[in-house]
């Protein structure tokens, strides 16, 4: 499917729906949040498709839409629904399984940290590790400035080594 | 990147649900025509109804416009004048016979009152006797 400026949504979404979808699941920490949000990134695009032109990082253009999306969605939420969205943030599992048990444990615990650390700084550290993207390109993507994403990551990175430490010991 | 960053990002996440795709698509596509078909669709309606009016207009469209102008100004010309002919019209129409009768009873009663046994119009005409011309030249002339 063809959209004016040559793009092709189906090619864009088989391209880059998985990234997307793992960066949001980890942020939202909400499955169904996650694919409205999603749906809400292609039909941006799909109404839009004008926005991706000439942009080189398409990635990274996707991501900044997700994660507006995504902030403006907790916005609109507000405080009362913060409870919730915390409890749903523990319960989230955001791995592929495994039938390794010791793989496992680790896996449930890292998920548990990750949820444990604030959205900005769990955003950070995400695309980081998992998108190896730079603080320069996190920075465009977040719209925050490098060196505040470059602290998140640090500040991140810290509570997941203390929070993980003994377990990692363990494991090693 | 140190050995813990590394073992962080090892554990592979979670794919996406594929049912998502045709449902995201579908949503994508569903938000498409509403912006983007319309330019597209707006000029090949336009062009349908256009291509036939440039084959007939298309050699000379001045004389064309032209005589449109024309037509225009006649039916406008026509119009200011079609109120009042109606009016026109029934002014002249010819009075009702009882009328007709009315009068001529009146026209009677007149000449009886004159006292004259004078003839009416109608009869005078008759008794008319045309002079030479000559005569007709000097009655002119007084």
């Amino acid at each position: 499917m063809k959209m004016p400026g040559g793009i092709d949504i189906e090619r864009l979404y088989d391209e880059h729906a998985q990234p997307l979808y793992a960066f949001l699941l980890n942020f939202a920490r909400n499955e169904p949040d996650t694919r409205d949000l999603l749906q809400e990134v292609f039909v941006k695009i799909a109404r839009e498709p004008e926005r991706l032109v000439g942009v080189r990082e398409k990635r990274a253009f996707l991501i900044r839409l997700a994660h507006n999306a995504a902030i403006d969605l907790i916005r609109r939420r507000g405080t009362r629904d913060r409870t919730k969205e915390n409890f749903a943030a523990e319960m989230i599992f955001p791995f592929a399984p495994t039938d390794d048990p010791d793989e496992k444990v680790y896996r449930e615990e890292l998920a548990a940290a990750l949820g444990e650390l604030p959205a900005e700084q769990r955003a950070v550290v995400h695309l980081k590790l998992r998108e190896g993207l730079t603080f320069e390109a996190i920075a465009a993507a977040l719209e925050i400035p490098p060196n505040a994403a470059a602290s998140r990551y640090r500040y991140g990175l810290d509570k997941l080594r203390g929070r993980l430490r003994p377990l990692y010991e363990e494991i090693k | 990147m140190e050995n813990f960053e590394q073992r962080l990002s090892r554990p592979p996440l979670k794919p996406i649900p594929a049912e998502w795709r045709a449902e995201t698509l579908m949503a994508a596509r569903a938000a498409q025509p509403s912006r983007h078909l319309s330019p597209v669709t707006r000029h090949s309606r336009l062009s349908t109804i256009n291509s036939p009016l440039t084959i007939l207009f298309w050699p000379h469209p001045k004389a064309w416009a032209g005589l449109a102008a024309v037509w225009i100004l006649i039916l406008a010309v026509d119009f200011s004048t079609c109120d009042p002919s109606p009016r026109i019209a029934e002014k002249s129409a010819p009075p009702a016979p009882e009328v007709m009768v009315e009068l001529k009873k009146q026209q009677l009663l007149f000449a009886e009152l004159v006292g004259a046994h004078e003839p009416l119009d109608a009869d005078r005409q008759k008794r008319f006797a045309p002079k030479p011309r000559s005569e007709c030249g000097e009655l002119l002339r007084t």
